[in-house]
This record gives structure tokens, sequence and C-alpha cells, in this order.
């Protein structure tokens, strides 16, 4: 008993020493270099990475975006308005059987079907994804009009977002009656039926397409492979109103803390103010705000697509690929169709919505996970 | 009070005013002969538009800006140029299928996603929330136009269990419950995916307020003072958790009668949003005009009852 206890002792008096003397190094040592530091960034991309869902989404968005952009160099067989006129041919036989002088004779008949190209072929290493009804490559249709949903989200997304902070922040920053003026507009905008609206402009944008001497501007917005472009423009003005209300309401506390009075102090232009002292303290929320709108604009290019109102064919998008199971016969047996943009299209609005979700909690000062 | 009322109808006005002056404009740029030609095309063989529907077209595309306002203060929005009746009449003989369809969504929706977004909060970050979460985010990422078809092709084209389009046959032979049933059996798809897309962003909300209302200091006294768990969650939390729930829920009338145009088209109910849909495809102006400014006037109702709400249920809130 009382030997233990002295070697207990000694371990103690060792420990104590052991103590002492990093102490003393540690006093040596500046304190920051003691204490690990990090900067709010690494802060932020270390509780992101921590969520695994976020993980997900990151993975998922990669994988989309590796299918869209550098998928067409590796596949390269097919375009995405290439017909595969290979001609089909379909061999049929019919037997016939008769009796000529007491012995039975069996003629075979062979039939031959050329189809003039390779429609609605099934799955194949030629094709792994099938033909469509005009004979177009599913899968390379698949990677272009992933490109296009893709390239317009962000676009869109952009536009709004660059629209939204500086009509929000000049009607933060400057309060009173060009607040009021961009606030009710702002209101307008929200009150109209976005969707509606965009199917009666794109009617206009079919009717243009339809004349038979349009002027120029009408002949470029009817284009079949442009017009999404001149709807999604037309989407982005109805559409900042959101963004406009996010930061303006950020920069209206922004705008009473301390450090904005030393901006005042130190005579900076209000440009300089607006967009180098308080715009940065909103992008949290913008970043945010950012990535799940990337989502549903691309939910909402597709739905137009969809409703013939997008990209039109020849042309491929996700949306008008998926148009193809409103025919009953395609919807039951041609799965391959319409299946693969449907599950590109989840995969890709998942991903964002996983990313943003994702960035918001890592962003929040308050969450200390 | 009323002043704030007051405050909010005048500004609904000039909102009416701004919608419907967009509409104008983009109307008026519409080519004159698209509405015809399309109208020729969709009676392919059969007969061609009639003088009248001529006439009335043409002077669709000659009205002054002045003329439309006219017309959308009297509330008259002229006949359709393809079904020969009112556009009123079209918006009142489609809105009831739209709205049972919706009204029965949002009960369904509603009494989904609050258990759903009650039991992830109060399981925060357990592998209940997580897959509730993950759920629920696979719902809002699914475009209505393709989870649609797959409810279609699965359980109309491949199991056989409902009809697949249309509210067809219902009204033909059978009377009574058989048909109410026979009515119900061509609505489950269209529901349902209305269902499944919606709860997401509902099932969200409610684990995002609850959250909230259980970090707050009444909650932990009410647990301090050793109430049970049941109690604390149901009967302090959810109450708090309802406030922006009820605004949300008045800030949905509108689109209880506005009709879903993608989900109606898919599944061929004969709904508001799918003859507005027709009509945008041939250019009937008329119900175009008459639609879209129905859905703003909708959606002003919307706002402003929503914010009422807010100060009717919590009295915290003042309008000013």
């Amino acid at each position: 008993m009382k030997e233990r206890n002295e070697m207990n002792e000694a371990a103690a008096v060792e420990d104590i020493e052991a103590v002492e003397a990093r102490g003393a190094e540690e006093l040596e040592t500046p304190l920051d270099r003691n204490v690990r530091l990090m900067s709010p960034t690494r802060m932020v991309l270390r509780r992101f990475f921590r969520s695994k869902l976020s993980v997900v989404g990151l993975i998922m968005l990669l994988a989309v975006f590796l299918f869209c952009f550098v998928g067409p160099l590796i596949w390269t067989q097919w375009g995405e308005i290439e017909v595969d006129d290979t001609p089909m041919v379909e061999y049929s036989t019919k037997t016939y059987e008769y009796t000529l002088d007491g012995k039975t004779h069996t003629v075979y008949q062979v039939i031959e079907k050329i189809e003039k190209e390779n429609a609605l072929a099934p799955m194949s290493a030629e094709h792994p994804l099938g033909t469509d009804k005009t004979g177009y490559d599913v899968l390379a249709r698949l990677m272009y009009g992933g490109q296009i949903s893709l390239m317009i989200g962000f676009l869109s997304v952009f536009i709004i977002t660059l629209l939204g902070v500086i009509l929000g922040g000049i009607a933060g920053y400057f309060g009173g009656i060009v607040d009021n003026v961009i606030m009710r507009i702002c209101d307008v905008l929200m009150c109209i039926p976005g969707f509606p609206i965009m199917l009666v402009f794109g009617t206009v944008l079919t009717a243009f397409g339809e004349l038979e001497n349009p002027n120029a501007i009408q002949a470029l917005m009817g284009d079949s492979r442009y017009r999404i472009y001149f709807l999604m423009a037309f989407l982005t003005l109805f559409s900042w109103p959101g963004t406009a209300r996010l930061v303006r309401g950020q920069i209206l506390s922004l705008r009473e803390q301390e450090y904005m009075v030393a901006a005042e102090a130190m005579g900076y232009s209000t440009a300089r103010k607006i967009f180098k002292h308080l715009v940065p303290n909103v992008m949290p929320q913008l970043i945010v705000s950012m990535t799940l709108s990337l989502g549903s604009m691309i939910l909402y290019e597709a739905s137009l697509s969809f409703l013939n109102m997008g990209v039109q064919p020849p042309y491929a998008a996700w949306g008008t690929m998926i148009n193809a199971a409103s025919d009953l016969n395609i919807l039951e047996n041609y799965i391959n169709i319409w299946a693969p943009p449907g599950i590109c299209i989840v995969i890709a609005v998942l991903g964002f919505n996983f990313v943003g979700d994702g960035l918001r909690d890592a962003l929040d000062p308050k969450s200390r996970r | 009070m009323l002043k704030y009322i007051l405050k909010r109808l005048l500004l609904s006005v000039l909102i009416l005013f701004g919608v419907s002056l967009i509409l104008f404009i983009l109307i008026q740029n519409m080519p004159s002969s698209f509405a015809e030609n399309k109208i020729n095309e969709m009676n392919a063989g059969g007969a061609i538009v009639d003088q009248a529907t001529k006439d009335a077209i043409m002077e669709m595309y000659d009205m002054s800006y002045g003329e439309w306002l006219r017309r959308i203060v009297t509330l008259d929005f002229g006949e359709s140029f393809t079904q020969s009746m009112p556009v009123l009449d079209v918006i009142k003989r489609d809105m009831f299928v739209s709205f049972l369809v919706a009204a029965i969504a949002t009960i369904f929706e509603f009494m989904i996603a609050i258990p759903l977004g009650i039991t992830a909060a109060t399981h925060q970050y357990s592998f209940r929330d997580y897959f509730v979460t993950v759920l629920v985010m696979i719902g809002i990422s699914l475009p209505a136009f393709f989870f649609g078809q797959v409810l279609k092709g699965v359980f109309a084209v491949e199991l056989g269990w409902l009809p697949s389009s249309g509210l067809g046959d219902a009204t033909q032979s059978a009377t009574g419950i058989a048909y109410v049933l026979e009515y119900v059996r061509y609505l489950v798809l269209p529901i349902a995916t209305v269902v499944i897309l919606s709860i997401g962003g509902r099932m969200r909300m409610t684990r995002t307020n609850m959250l909230e209302v259980l970090n707050s200091d009444y909650i932990r006294t009410a647990r301090a003072k050793g109430l049970k768990e049941r109690v604390v969650i149901y009967k302090h939390a959810f109450r708090n958790t309802m406030i922006p729930l009820v605004t949300s829920l008045a800030g949905l009338l509108p689109s209880l009668f506005s009709g879903a145009i993608i989900t109606e088209q898919i599944f061929d109910l004969p709904g508001i949003g799918n003859t507005a849909y027709k009509a945008m495809i041939v250019g009937d102006v008329p119900v175009i005009m008459g639609y879209n400014m129905f859905l703003a006037l909708l959606s002003i109702i919307g706002v402003l009852l929503a914010d009422l709400m807010y100060a009717v249920v919590d009295p915290r809130v003042k309008l000013k």
C-alpha cells in the first residue's frame, strides 16, 4: 500500500515538473502560435465539409458538370442533332406449306423491311441509351441539353443577383423616396403571376418564329435555339425583387454600425461605401440564396421547355426530352428516352439544394457545430 | 389599422395597373395573324374561322390601352375566340375542378408536413431528422412534369389501377356514391403529384420555426418546471410555431383557385390551368388576359390577407 502511494507521488512530481517545463516553453513562444487560429473562411469550410449532405451535394454537382461539359468530348460518335440514318433493316419470315403430287413443300418468304432512320432503337453499345423518335442519340442529347440548362441557370442567377444587389443596395443606403419607389416597383413585380406571363411571352416568341417575313429582331427572338435566352432574360426582370429585398434589409441594419461611421469620416465615396463596405457583408446570405435559386432556375427552364415554350426541337433540353413521354407509347415502352433527363434534373437541383442548405448552416455565425 | 388597409388597397390598384400594362404590351407585340392561323389549324379540315371571330380578333389587336383598361374595370373581358362564351363564364366553369384538387392537396400537405417537421425538429441531427430532410429535399427537387409522368406511367399505364387522364367517363353512368368514387379515382394521381411536391417547403418551414421556438427561454422554463416533454412540445412550443403556418395559409388562398398548369396539363384535367395553357397555345387573347388579371387579383388578395392574418395571430405585431 505504502509503496504504491510513493509511486503515485513520484509520478505526480514528475508530472508537475513536465508541466512546469512546458509552461516555461509556452511563455517564450508567442500566444498566437500556441492557439490554433482559423480564418473565418476556413471555419466556414470546415463546418461545410463536416456535414455529409453538403459533401454529397457537391459530388452530385461535380458529376453533373463533368457529364455535361466533359462528356461530349468523350462521347463523340453522335452530335446533338445528328440523326442516326443507318437504315434499320428488319427481317421477318413467313412460312407457306402446300402439297403437290403427294409431297409437302415448304416455302419460306423472307420479308425485308427497311426503315430510313434508326429511330426508337433499344439500348446498345452504339447507343447506350437508345435513340428517340427522330433517331437522335439520347445520351448525346442528354449532355448537350444539360449544358443549356446549367448555362441558363447560371446566367439568369447572375443577372438577378446583379440587379438585386444594385437596386437593393441603392434603396437600402439612400432610403427615403428612392427606397420607396424601388420597393413599390418590387411590390408590383412580386404580384405578377410569373409563370403564366412567361407562357404568354413564349407564345409571342412562337408567333415571331412563324411569321412569313419577320424583321431581324423578330427572327432572332423566334429562333428555336435562342428564344430560351430571351425568355430567361424576361424572367430575370421579374425575379430580382427577392434579392433586392434581402440586400436592402441587411444594409438597413448595417449602415448604422460604427465602421460605417468610420467610413464616412474617411471621406469615402458613396459607391465605395456601398459596394466595398456594405455589400461584402451581405455576401453570406447572397451566396446561399444564389445557390438555392440556381436549383429553382433549372426547374423553371425545364418546365418551360416541357411545355414547348423554351428550347424547341430539334435542339435538346432536359425538359424538352421529357416532353416525349406525353406520347403514351413512349411513356410505356421507352423509359430509356424520358427517364434519364428527369433523373439528371433531380440530381442537379438536389445537388444545388444540398449545397445551399449546407452553406446556410456553415455561414450562420450562430451555429456552433 | 383602417389606414393601413386603405394604403394597401391603393397599392393594390397600382399593382393591377402595372400587370395590365405589361400584359397589354406583350399582346400588342403578337402578330395578329397568329391567332387566326392557330385556330384554323385547330379546326384542321373543318370550318375555318368565321367572320364574327375574325372581327373579334381584329378588334382585340386594334384596341387602345384606354379601352383595355375600361374593359378591365367593368370586368368585361370579351368572348373567347375558341369557345364562344364569355371569358368570365369560362373561368367560372373550370375553376371548380382546380379548386377541388388544390383544396384536398392543401389539406393533405398540412396533415403530412407538420408532424414530419415537428419530429425532425425535436430529434435535430438524429437519423430521423436526416432521413426526413433528405426525402423532403428530393420532393422539392422533383420537377412536376417528370414526377407526374412517373406516377402516370406506374399507376395508370403499367399497373392500370387508376385512369391516366381526363375526368372522362365520370359524369356519364354512375350516380350517388359510385359517382363520387369514380370522380375521386380520376383525381388521385394529380392530387398525389401536387402533395408530394409541396410537402417539402411546408415541412422545412415547420422545422425551422419549431427549432427557433424550442431554443427560446420560455421553453427552458417549461422544462425546468418539470412539465412532460409532450406538453412542452405540443402545448407550449407548437402554438408559437403555428404563427407563420397560419399566415402562410392565408397566402395560399389564391393558389386554391388559380389551378396548376403543369399538373393539369399532364393529367389532362379540365381545370382552369389547362384551359389557360390551351388558350395561350392558340393565342386566344381574351382568355389569356382574363386569366392573368384573375391571377394578379388573387395574389394581391393573398398578400394582403397574409399580412392581416399576421396581426390577428400574433398580438405583438402592429400594422402601420
